[in-house]
């Protein structure tokens, strides 16, 4: 089966796992100067990422499966859920808050992490299944975001 | 097929189902560290003693199978898309029955009380099979990774033989049963416990969450998919050698075993070592104390050190530690992720959640770590230094005392901020 789109999605969210890790590390070790560009990078990449999903992979994936209904309106929500972790974790990284930046960037790694497993899990392969005749295009549409 | 159960968000069970069995577990370190304080050295002499007998089973039963029970129940929903039927009742039944198994249990052994034993090995016999039974029918409808799934088939026979092993022993204790080779039967029971249940549910669990944890290489899809179903055929090996009183069979079977388990200690420190999430938090502290634990067990078992020192290192090191830095992970996500739905069901989106960090002390944690490291070494070296027996008992109490605490202060933010949501009207 082409599974270019699970490929590269779920590199997408590798990327996105370094950024977090890099901007803990920073935060840790109070180089708030590296901390204030991965955490802008981490926010950056997050937020393509969902721009990539929301924009263009769920609305062609349901165009072409309605079983995919239910799982993306979970999976957008946890976006939303995501984007108001970024908006506090940016807000925490304005004032320094050390312990405030860990505990949001922990919260929002669990949250990745089980968000993750189920888009890898179920809804990529549903797109790699309903969207293979034209998965590579796709996947070069995804990469414009 | 692809199947999209596993995306529905009211699988998880109530919060407070999976809180009532780590709330409870920790209670059984404080009864198995004033065991030890108050008994001392002598407890320590000898795994056949009564009072070690009854020791273990507080861990065993009380904390290990209590955490155990409780996380699967909530863990199998979002790692396998399984939800265990009838979870409430599940929760409401296996709590009770094996916190009462466990300390009835442990009065019966360790102190001879015939009656004890009994009502001890029915109600953790039955705590067990009400667990047992939902978990399999969802075992039985898992997907997802299909390494994972066998680990975790293989952990839950494990813990049925271990039940039914630990029930024929406790016949015989009572006296109704005759028992040739008992040595081997206790063996076989140990085997299938520790080995089986604890160890393979261990490997299934790691080779899900260390990945996600701390955004390491996944492990060798060959370990992944392999490595809990080639234990479990040794390990039925080793156990019905045991009883059959083959010894060399036995030695080369366990010793087989011990080197797999070794294999993947070593592969997860390895892992560890090359992690994305540098930082030092208490989990990983528990992660790497335990696989050197098991590394550390292997090696005092070759050598024949006393299975004093063999049970320390696997009861102390990796069965309480690793679940504990395990909850200073779950506890406060599923707080978060808990009061996430509350926050969507009543509109106040002017309030705010506590994030992880706010929920559980982590200096309490990496305080609780040290204590626990402090008591896993005053145990070990206690064997040879008898008088240090009673300070490991009270450092072993205070781990077990900062780990309650811990936890009750995710439970009683969690509520706070829970009340909140119901109790002022959305502007």
């Amino acid at each position: 089966m082409n599974d270019a789109i699970s490929t590269y999605m779920t590199a997408d969210h590798r990327h996105c796992d370094q950024y977090l890790a890099s901007f803990e590390q920073a935060v840790d070790r109070g180089e708030w100067e590296p901390a204030g560009i991965s955490g802008q990078d981490l926010r950056t990449s997050l937020l393509s990422h969902f721009a990539r999903e929301e924009e263009k992979l769920f609305p062609d994936l349901l165009a072409v499966d309605p079983r995919a209904r239910g799982p993306v309106q979970v999976m957008t929500m946890e976006h939303r859920q995501m984007r108001a972790l970024l908006d506090e974790l940016r807000e925490a990284l304005g004032k320094q808050d050390a312990p405030g930046c860990l505990g949001l960037a922990e919260t929002l790694h669990f949250l990745i992490q089980q968000h993750n497993a189920k888009e890898e899990g179920i809804l990529y392969p549903l797109a790699d299944q309903g969207l293979a005749p034209r998965a590579e295009e796709l996947v070069e549409q995804l990469k414009a975001f | 097929m692809i199947d999209t159960r596993g995306l529905s968000l009211d699988q998880a069970p109530p919060f407070h189902i999976p809180a009532r069995f780590f709330l409870t577990a920790p209670l059984f370190v404080l009864l198995a560290g004033l065991l030890l304080l108050w008994e001392g050295p002598s407890l320590l002499a000898s795994r056949w003693l009564p009072l070690a007998l009854a020791m273990t089973h507080l861990i065993v039963i009380g904390y290990l199978g209590l955490l155990m029970c409780g996380a699967l129940l909530q863990m199998l929903p979002v790692v396998l898309g399984a939800p265990v039927p009838a979870v409430r009742w599940v929760g409401s039944l296996t709590h009770p029955l094996l916190g009462l198994g466990a300390l009835f249990l442990a009065g019966g052994l360790g102190y001879g009380l015939p009656w004890s034993l009994a009502w001890g090995a029915v109600a953790s016999a039955l705590g067990f099979i009400c667990f047992l039974l939902p978990v399999t029918l969802a075992l039985w409808h898992a997907r997802g990774e299909p390494g994972t799934r066998r680990a975790l088939r293989a952990a839950a026979l494990a813990l049925l033989v271990t039940l039914l092993l630990g029930l024929v022993l406790s016949t015989f204790l009572l006296g109704l049963l005759p028992l040739g080779n008992f040595t081997g039967w206790v063996n076989a029971h140990v085997i299938w416990g520790l080995l089986g249940w604890v160890g393979l549910l261990v490997i299934g669990v790691a080779v899900q969450v260390i990945p996600l944890f701390f955004v390491t290489p996944p492990y060798p899809a060959l370990a992944r998919a392999w490595l809990a179903p080639l234990l479990l055929i040794l390990i039925v090996l080793a156990s019905l050698a045991e009883v059959r009183g083959w010894d060399l069979t036995a030695t080369l079977a366990l010793g087989t075993v011990g080197a797999g388990f070794v294999l993947f200690a070593l592969l997860t420190l390895w892992l560890l070592v090359r992690r994305g999430r540098r930082r030092l938090d208490p989990t990983l502290l528990h992660w790497g104390t335990a696989m050197l634990s098991v590394v550390a067990a292997f090696l005092a078992w070759m050598l024949n050190a006393p299975p004093t020192l063999v049970g320390i290192l696997l009861l102390v090191g990796v069965g309480l530690g690793l679940p504990a830095g395990m909850l200073f992970k779950i506890l406060p996500f599923l707080a978060w992720f808990h009061l996430q739905h509350r926050q969507l069901a009543s509109g106040r989106f002017d309030l705010r959640i506590p994030h992880m960090g706010s929920l559980l002390a982590v200096n309490w944690a990496r305080t609780q770590f040290g204590l626990h490291l402090l008591a896993l070494l005053l145990g070990m070296v206690a064997l040879a230094v008898p008088a240090l027996a009673r300070p490991a008992g009270l450092v072993l109490f205070l781990s077990g005392l900062v780990l309650e605490g811990l936890l009750v202060g995710v439970v009683l933010r969690y509520r706070r901020a829970s009340r909140a949501f119901m109790a002022t009207p959305a502007p």
